[in-house]
């Protein structure tokens, strides 16, 4: 690749990266540092750890999630070994099924959680039924257990990152290793716990350290469960008197430095271990089938882990066509009139809209930005390129909370993003960075990892067929990674549609909501608002179901890719 | 005239790894011309080189009359055909042939009447809407060859074009090479690593030793006239004997004789193959002799007679192979055809080798 356009390339996203990124979180420091008189202070930090409060939803947002990561292993761990271990009827689609969790949004979920699992809920409604609980004193559940509720939420959301990651790690291990254990004697268990299990280690923590980080600074679940003494929510209502107090920003600070804390640690311990490990195994491990019984057992597991995780989106939809839920087990009637509302409800077709643009925005300047640095990386031999390769990397380090808040910290007047809202407050712009800055390293591993799995000498082999650099480009570099590329894009299109912080934070008017927002706002308006943000989060639903689907399709078989990260 | 000329070429890959030292290189129209040499000699650099893939760092590359050496590879006319193949995945067998050609704007019948036919050329016809996937090994190699040869280049590079095949295909493969690039009349340029595979195909050989190259010549010429040790080493095996020069034997444009007295008084002599060196009486040289221009013969002719024990006998078939202890110690190698008596382990043996089949060189 030639080297000069390597070099701009590089300038160009590092100053995109510098400035989008770096810059807000810097400027959070900052404020979180310095005194009135711009003296270094560790008085703001102190603040937060002596206030009770903070402190307290700092130590339940840590909690959160250390047992949230805790829970996902629990899940993830069993169904990565199955799955690497036998083959199983339907085990193709179940693989994917499972993972589906990840594209449905925990948030909307949450409203489910609620109407199920509530005083007047289903679960409630059941039980009273049975006659194990009595009408007159319903058991609160998540009044009792919101701690609780949130970690299932995120658990239920999270865990297919936590399966993908073992599930490669599992893959990449050469199953000589084993072998030579079984070899010697040692029992499966003795070689699970010797063998397999530390030689996966880095797979592991690379996952649990992205599914902490999630679930730690998680803003949408408590939201809706009225879960306010966690930290993500005391920033999010800290936010309000943002110019006078500097509290909030050392609260962020706090959170940014457990974050990276943890991110690096994850790094730096497992980061380059490559024991045991061969980048292409000369012979993959041999599955058993799994026939009969057995079979339909270990397949029914995986439907079970589903059904569980899409519980709270059934009764998102439930919610949505109910024309009465109240106190039984399913809705007593059924109605699409909330579509039809929803549909005529100016703050819900705005918000598809919205959304639309500002996640498509997004996607579109990622997958330019991320296949642009992808090719420095992997092709290019300029200095530092794997300096921009851990760079890249970092919005995965940085709580979406974070980001957001420095974003609405200096697009306030005066400051330096003021340029990016328009005079009317339109935060699209602002919207569209924030989205693509925080999703970028999922396409820009995409993209790397297709490169990577393509051989130069493909490429230099159509050069010397006669075609130019960018003939090359077109008709053989980018068809050889356009797949993972566009895996790599309808994930960040996903995660953008859903996103939580940024659009809670950021969008402050109305008619710049994106859908996650007008979820929110509609959640608490009176009447039908309930039904109607479900119904919302049904058509949210729908949406990346189609998107997603459509990928499948373009992939054709190596859909399965899809959700690598 | 030369299809490709060499001048001067450098190259140096990070802070001090030399890939190419001062390469001069001609290769002339119409042959089938090898570069080999061990792995890390810098054979394969200087074919990327010649197709535009490697920069030089110093030293120009000529096409005929024109200088290419700052032409980006795909405006060369130098196809290459790569060591792993560099078959695209996700295009049809005939899609990869007509690669090229739909690169230089040939389209319709044109486009697909020269795919279909350099498929049959490498016998694939009916092979053209396979995936590249479903294909052998030996039918990926044709493909390459013939998506190289569609665009019918100025030069045609191969890289290790066979190495990934069994040794059964290999040997087909071969004569198959050969018969084609000498039916399209091309110059190609064939780097590898296996001397067997030079010797039986090629019409030039360069040998590369350390990012030079030690010796430009015929087949025969590199086998039978090495002119370094490394050559003589490399081309096959070889009995190396050192001595001391005592008599300068002839001394005329034909080239020097040369008689040298080894370490146990045995006397040495043979033909200088460096034209450009003039061994002087004291010196130490080296005489190589290989194992099948030597045979036993006790007959008392005293010129490169050497005396010693046998320690082992190989035998295979067609030939046997002795191992000898000269009375100096030294370990050689005796190759003897389909002979009526064998000589057993222990025997003592005397050996000989005719003056013009022992080349001395620089030690």
């Amino acid at each position: 690749m030639n080297k000069s356009k390597a070099t701009i390339i590089t300038v160009l996203v590092t100053l995109f990266f510098g400035y989008f990124f770096l810059y807000p979180v810097f400027e959070i420091l900052k404020v979180a540092f310095q005194d009135g008189s711009e003296n270094f202070t560790f008085d703001y930090i102190l603040n937060v750890f002596t206030n009770p409060n903070y402190l307290e939803g700092l130590w339940n947002a840590f909690t959160i999630g250390l047992t949230s990561t805790m829970v996902t292993f629990l899940i993830a761990l069993p169904l990565a070994l199955a799955s690497y271990r036998w083959i199983f009827p339907g085990k193709k689609w179940l693989t994917i099924l499972i993972l589906a969790p990840l594209v449905l949004p925990p948030f909307v979920g949450a409203v489910g959680v609620k109407h199920i699992l509530g005083v007047q809920g289903a679960l409630n409604a059941f039980l009273i039924d049975l006659g194990m609980m009595s009408a007159n004193a319903p058991t609160d559940w998540l009044g009792k257990g919101k701690f609780w509720g949130v970690v299932m939420m995120n658990a239920l959301h999270l865990y297919p990152i936590l399966f993908i990651n073992i599930l490669a790690a599992l893959n990449k291990l050469d199953p000589a290793m084993e072998q030579a254990a079984q070899n010697l004697g040692a029992s499966p268990w003795t070689r699970f716990r010797k063998i397999t299990m530390p030689l996966c280690m880095p797979g592991v923590f690379a996952g649990a350290a992205i599914v902490f980080i999630w679930s730690f600074t998680e803003l949408g679940v408590p939201l809706v469960f009225d879960y306010t003494r966690v930290a993500s929510v005391q920033i999010f209502d800290g936010i309000k008197d943002l110019s006078s107090n500097p509290t909030p920003y050392a609260l962020v600070a706090v959170m940014l430095f457990i974050s990276a804390l943890v991110f690096s640690l994850s790094k730096l311990i497992f980061g380059n271990n490559s024991l045991g490990t061969s980048p292409r195994p000369k012979a993959r491990y041999t599955q058993n089938t799994l026939t009969g019984f057995k079979g339909w057992l270990l397949a029914s597991a995986f439907m079970f882990v589903f059904v569980i995780a899409a519980v709270p989106h059934f009764g998102v939809l439930f919610l949505s066509v109910s024309g009465d839920w109240y106190g039984s087990i399913f809705p007593e009637s059924m109605t699409m009139t909330h579509y039809n509302d929803a549909l005529g409800h100016p703050v819900v077709v705005g918000s598809i809209k919205n959304s639309l643009i500002y996640s498509l925005g997004a996607t579109f300047l990622d997958v330019v930005l991320g296949v642009a640095i992808a090719w420095v990386i992997v092709r290019s031999k300029i200095w530092g390129r794997n300096v921009i390769d851990t760079l890249m990397m970092l919005p995965l380090a940085v709580p979406g909370l974070v980001l957001a808040f420095g974003y609405r910290a200096l697009s306030q007047e005066g400051e330096s993003f003021d340029f990016l809202v328009f005079a009317t407050g339109n935060p699209v712009i602002l919207l569209v960075l924030a989205y693509a800055v925080r999703r970028l390293p999922y396409v820009v591993r995409a993209a790397v990892a297709g490169l990577q799995q393509s051989d130069p000498v493909l490429e230099e082999a159509a050069q010397t067929m006669g075609a130019s650099p960018r003939r090359t480009f077109k008709r053989i570099g980018l068809p050889l990674i356009g797949s993972s590329v566009a895996a790599g894009a309808i994930l960040a299109f996903a995660f953008a549609m859903l996103e939580v912080s940024d659009s809670l934070i950021l969008a402050q008017q109305t008619e710049h909501y994106p859908i996650t927002k007008a979820i929110y706002a509609l959640l608490s308006t009176l009447g039908n608002g309930h039904e109607l943000a479900a119904a919302l989060g049904v058509w949210a639903m729908i949406f990346l179901a189609v998107a997603i689907a459509g990928a499948f399709v373009l992939l054709g078989k190596r859909g399965g890719n899809l959700f690598k990260l | 005239m030369d299809a490709v000329r060499i001048s001067r070429v450098n190259k140096t890959f990070g802070q001090d790894v030399v890939a190419l030292n001062n390469v001069d290189l001609n290769v002339p129209e119409g042959e089938l011309f090898f570069l080999l040499g061990a792995s890390g000699c810098g054979k394969t650099t200087l074919l990327r080189m010649i197709a535009g893939l490697e920069k030089p760092d110093s030293g120009k590359i000529y096409f005929g009359e024109r200088n290419v050496t700052q032409v980006p590879t795909h405006k060369r006319e130098a196809t290459m055909m790569f060591q792993s193949y560099a078959l695209w995945p996700h295009m049809t067998v005939g899609e990869n042939v007509a690669f090229g050609l739909e690169e230089r704007g040939i389209d319709g019948d044109e486009l697909v009447d020269r795919t279909l036919e350099a498929l049959k050329g490498v016998q694939l016809e009916g092979y053209e809407d396979r995936r590249i996937d479903q294909l052998s090994g030996g039918q990926q190699q044709r493909v390459a060859l013939a998506r190289a040869l569609v665009v019918r280049p100025k030069c045609l590079l191969l890289d290790e074009p066979l190495s990934n095949l069994d040794a059964q295909l290999r040997m087909e493969m071969r004569g198959e090479i050969r018969r084609i690039v000498k039916e399209y009349g091309l110059t190609a340029v064939y780097v590898t690593h296996d001397q067997e595979e030079a010797l039986s195909v090629a019409d030039k050989i360069a040998v590369m030793n350390n990012g030079r190259i030690e010796q430009v010549g015929t087949p025969e010429e590199v086998y039978r006239w090495p002119r370094t040790k490394h050559v003589a080493s490399f081309m096959g095996e070889t009995n190396m004997m050192k001595g001391k020069v005592d008599w300068i034997v002839r001394d005329n444009e034909e080239g020097y004789v040369v008689r040298a007295i080894s370490n146990a008084g045995e006397i040495l002599q043979g033909v200088v193959t460096d034209k450009s060196w003039k061994p002087q009486v004291g010196e130490m040289v080296v005489a190589s002799m290989r194992p099948e221009m030597v045979k036993f013969d006790d007959s008392g002719d005293v010129i490169n007679q050497v005396s010693g024990k046998v320690l082992q006998r190989v035998y295979q078939g067609a030939t046997i192979q002795y191992l000898l202890k000269s009375v100096d110690g030294i370990y050689l190698q005796v190759s003897v055809m389909n002979p009526r008596k064998l000589k057993e382990p222990g025997e003592q043996v005397s050996i000989t080798a005719r003056q013009q089949d022992v080349v001395i060189l620089k030690p």
